[in-house]
Order: structure tokens, then C-alpha cells, then sequence
């Protein structure tokens, strides 16, 4: 049900499936919080991602063998209890224009569709955040409708500013700071995401939902968001 | 109560043992490379294992005392001057207000620890006062920083006996926990692996470092998943990348394992072009290993 491997010295790593699933996310988030709660100050680090959890933990207060005793018996408990984590929902409002999306007058033509269209697929969606990482509070979303799913760009940007909101494959992701990046930039959020604002390290949590809404441009502006 | 920088070096940053429990939020686990120099260092000034060091890369940091208190410089056997008279390493060594701190000339190994009597008290991030250029937390020394510190004028004395310090030209092997994808590899690929001298590669940094060699060749679709400290992704190339403190906390490479963190800490003391080979360790020797270190170091959390 579970395949459970060593991942280092002080490390393990436990599998939810072997493909990505949008039922995934939600159960490994859940799963972290219900160890750390369980396990306490032996667990050093939890990363979620996909279709995975790795754990970080104390090896002076356990090893490897009791360790991966206790985790499936936590494992076993866990499968009805839906109870412990109610997904949050985060907002986060978008400028989709040409000025900010680098890439979206492409995609457009790309995809034959209108603007309008174009927005309304990639509002519509509920995504769970799938993993964070990468970079700090950097929150890999899916799934993206397949009408407007896009490769990476063969060669990746330089730089994309702070705030843009991309698209590669059938993820979308919000780029908390300026960086380099290969994905396809369709809008820009005036939300701050970066560590400038340290609560932002808690933004996004796996199996949290993201819902994206369109602004204009004068509440773009009014809002913080630069041109 | 301070140091103030003179000149930084190549690459200065206050590092301690990492920061732990922000992996699902993102960021790495930073602190320092070479865990055994920087252990030993705080030992010799009676500190708590988590203070916070210098770390000073390829050397030609220069510091001005504004206090008095006790140092400690482990690591990369450097010429270690107090006002142009030499100083001995792996030991402590008492400063004045006003003394001129300068360490020159790396001859062996690369990285270089300055501890003090409790520690440097820069701006804690995150649980942690170790920087990380990569996610822009805390910058590298510059000309005019001031790092505070206590002044002590007692100091606990702690000496290190001569067999333990390490001799960073020794030939190095690498020993490999077979973990993550380990078994997906064949016996070849295996072989290829362990029979080879691979070579370090100058693009090797904080986050990762690069091995030069003969390419494994291994194509499979990875989902991206968390990485440990010390594991080796076999990138698209088919050469290893060991990750180190500032990797990224997840990743899409299939890992052929993960190396035994005392030996990452010799690793970190590698300059570029250095052979090393790696050979399996099992996890419980692994572990006992590192308990006896952490004992010894009265490092209660790992």
C-alpha cells in the first residue's frame, strides 16, 4: 500500500502512489501534521511533495528500523481520518494583460482563444498546492485545464519579476521573487509572496487549495503591483 | 562587543548547524559544510553546538577585535595571524580589543571555521543564523560589517588531541547508503559507479557538488521528491551531483544513494580536480557512526 525507503542517514521516505493524483496532496498533508503530531520532537523535517512525504528525523532518540516501525503503525491509523486538516483556501488575485503576461499574446494565438477565455479557464480551477519548494514559499499548483497547458520555454528567462504567475505543463505557480524560469508567464499577482514578509513562509501548505481571480488594471495597481 | 570586518575574503558567511524544519516550506537546510572543523571549533571554546561560526572560503578574511573574548579557527590549514604574529590552529586562542585577526595562505582543504566564545549573535532567520545566498536570507561578509559577539575573559579551556585533527590530502572515499532509487541501477550501472575515480568539477558550490567521470547512462521519468543532505542525483548527463547544505528540498533526478555525513564533511574540504570514489556503507553503521559523533559533541538533536 505504502512503499517506505531509506532516503540517508537520518531520512526516510514514504510513497502515496506512484502517480500524480489530485487526491494525493490533501493526504499527504494530512499524513505530515498527523507524525509530527505523533512523533513529536523526532521529527527534525517533513517535505511533502506529489506523491511522496520525506522525513528528516533525530537519530540520537530512534533509528532506522523502530522508526519505520512507529511510521507504520501511524500509517495504518491514519486512513479514515479525514479530520485533522481542513484544507485552506489562499486567493490570489491576477492581472492577465500582455503588459505584465510575457507569454499570453503567444499562447493565445497558440491555444485560438480570446483573452476572456483564457482567463476564465485558469480561474475556474481549484488547485492544490502539489509540493513547495525549489525556492522559499514557491508552491507548485495543479492541475492546469489541458486547454491551456503549455511546455517550459526551451530556454528559460533571465529574469521574471516578482509576482508573475506561470504556467508549465499542467502546473501553474506564482514566482515569489524575481529568478530565472522557463515557465510561461500569463499575468502578474501585486501580492507580496516573497520573505520580505517572514508569515509568507507559512503561506502554502501540500494539500492546501489555491483559487485564482482576475483584476483590471487600476486595482492591480491600487493594489501594490508594478508594471 | 564585536568583530568588525576589515576585508571579507573570497567567500565569508555566518553559518551554524542549519535550519531545520523549514524543508516543507521551501527552504534548504543550510549551516555549515564541514560539520566535524565546525564541532570542533565550538567544543575548544566549551560553546553550544549550534553557535554560530564564520565560514571562510579559499581564505583572506581580515577582522578587527572590538572585544575581548576567546576564538577558535578549525578547518583549512591557513596561515592564522593576531597583529602579523602567527597563531596556532585547532585550538583556542585568547584577543584583545583592538587585535588584527587575518587568515591567509589555504594549503590544505578549503574551508576555514572562526568560532568565538558564544558565538557570533547575527540576526536569526528562519530558526537559524546561517546564510543562504542561494534564497537571498543574509548576505556575505563585506568590508565594515560588525558581528557581535560577548566579551568573555575566562575561558573553559578544551584542547584536541593531535590524532584527531584530519588530514584533508588523504585520498577519499565516500561511503554510500543505498537508499532512494539505489535498486532501480543495474549491476552495471553499479559497477560503473563504484569502480570509477570520479573527478571534483570547479562548478561545485554550497549546493552541490559536481563529480567528473565516465557518464552512467540511466533515463527514467522521476516525479520530483524530497532530498536528503548528501544524496546523489544522477542528473540527465549521467554524472553525479552530491547535494550539499544549500540544495534545493525537492528535486526530479533519480538518486543512486546517499553519502555518510562525516564523509560529506571531508568532502567539503575538496578543492576542484580532487579524485574520490565512493563504496556502500549500510544505514546501521551509518548511524552508529554519527551517534557516537553526536555524543561526543553533545549535539542533541540531528
Amino acid at each position: 500500500m505504502h512503499n517506505i525507503i531509506a532516503a540517508g542517514e537520518n531520512a526516510i521516505l514514504i510513497y502515496f502512489g506512484r502517480e500524480i493524483d489530485a487526491t494525493l496532496p490533501k493526504k499527504i498533508g494530512q499524513f505530515a501534521k498527523q507524525l509530527k503530531n505523533a512523533l513529536g520532537d523526532i521529527i527534525i523535517d517533513v517535505i511533502p511533495a506529489y506523491t511522496s512525504l520525506h522525513v528528516s528525523y533525530d537519530l540520537n532518540k530512534i533509528n532506522h528500523q523502530a522508526l519505520l516501525d512507529k511510521v507504520t503503525v501511524i500509517l495504518n491509523q491514519q486512513e479514515d481520518d479525514t479530520s485533522i486538516l481542513l484544507p485552506k483556501t489562499i486567493q490570489i488575485p491576477v492581472y492577465y494583460d500582455n503588459e505584465v503576461g510575457l507569454d499570453l499574446e503567444r499562447l493565445l494565438l497558440e491555444k485560438n482563444l480570446s483573452k476572456q477565455s483564457f482567463i476564465e479557464l485558469h480561474t475556474a480551477q481549484e488547485y492544490w498546492v502539489y509540493a513547495v519548494g525549489f525556492s522559499p514559499a514557491f508552491a507548485y499548483l495543479g492541475e492546469v485545464d489541458v486547454c491551456i497547458q503549455a511546455p517550459r520555454l526551451a530556454t528559460p528567462r533571465v529574469s521574471i519579476p516578482a509576482g508573475s504567475v506561470g504556467i508549465a505543463h499542467n502546473q501553474t505557480a506564482v514566482y515569489p521573487t524575481d529568478s530565472s524560469g522557463g515557465w510561461n508567464i500569463i499575468g502578474r499577482t501585486p501580492l507580496d509572496l516573497s520573505l520580505k514578509k517572514p508569515e509568507n513562509i507559512d503561506k502554502f501548505h501540500v494539500g492546501d487549495i489555491v483559487k485564482f481571480t482576475a483584476i483590471g488594471r487600476t486595482e492591480y495597481l491600487q493594489s501594490g503591483g508594478s508594471l | 562587543m564585536s568583530f568588525k570586518v576589515i576585508k571579507p575574503g573570497f567567500l565569508s558567511t555566518i553559518q551554524d548547524y542549519g535550519r531545520m524544519g523549514y524543508g516543507e516550506h521551501g527552504l534548504s537546510q543550510s549551516g555549515v559544510m564541514d560539520e566535524h572543523a565546525y564541532c570542533w571549533g565550538n567544543y575548544l571554546l566549551a560553546n553550544h553546538f549550534n553557535d554560530a561560526v564564520i565560514e571562510i572560503t579559499f581564505a583572506g578574511l581580515v577582522l578587527e577585535a572590538k572585544v575581548d573574548t576567546f576564538v577558535a579557527l578549525t578547518g583549512a590549514e591557513v596561515d592564522f595571524k593576531i597583529n602579523n604574529k602567527a597563531v596556532q590552529i585547532w585550538c583556542s586562542v585568547k584577543v584583545h580589543k583592538g587585535d588584527i585577526l587575518s587568515m591567509d595562505n589555504p594549503k590544505s582543504g578549503i574551508r576555514a571555521y572562526l568560532a568565538v566564545k558564544g558565538g557570533f549573535n547575527t540576526t536569526t532567520l528562519f530558526g537559524s543564523k546561517s546564510v543562504n545566498l542561494r534564497e537571498n536570507i543574509g548576505a556575505k561578509l563585506v568590508a565594515g560589517d560588525v558581528l557581535p559577539c560577548e566579551n568573555h575573559t575566562q575561558a573553559n579551556y578544551r584542547t584536541m588531541l593531535k590524532k584527531y585533527k584530519p588530514n584533508y590530502q588523504q585520498a577519499l572515499v565516500l561511503r554510500l547508503i543505498p537508499t532512494y532509487q539505489f535498486n532501480d541501477f543495474s549491476t552495471q550501472q553499479h559497477d560503473l559507479f563504484f569502480k570509477q575515480k570520479y573527478t571534483i568539477d570547479n562548478a561545485s558550490d554550497r549546493a552541490g557538488c559536481r563529480l567528473n567521470g565516465t557518464p552512467i547512462e540511466y533515463k527514467q521519468y522521476m516525479i520530483s521528491e524530497g532530498m536528503s543532505y548528501g544524496s546523489v542525483e544522477i542528473t540527465s548527463d549521467g554524472l553525479p551531483i552530491v547535494l550539499l547544505k544549500d540544495a534545493p528540498n525537492i528535486g526530479g533526478y533519480p538518486k543512486i544513494g546517499t553519502v555518510f555525513s562525516l564523509d560529506l564533511a571531508k568532502l567539503a574540504q575538496r578543492p576542484p580536480n580532487t579524485q574520490v570514489k565512493f563504496a556502500l556503507i549500510n544505514i546501521n553503521q551509518a548511524q552508529q557512526a554519527r551517534q557516537v559523533f553526536n555524543a561526543f559533541f553533545e549535539i542533541n538533536s540531528n
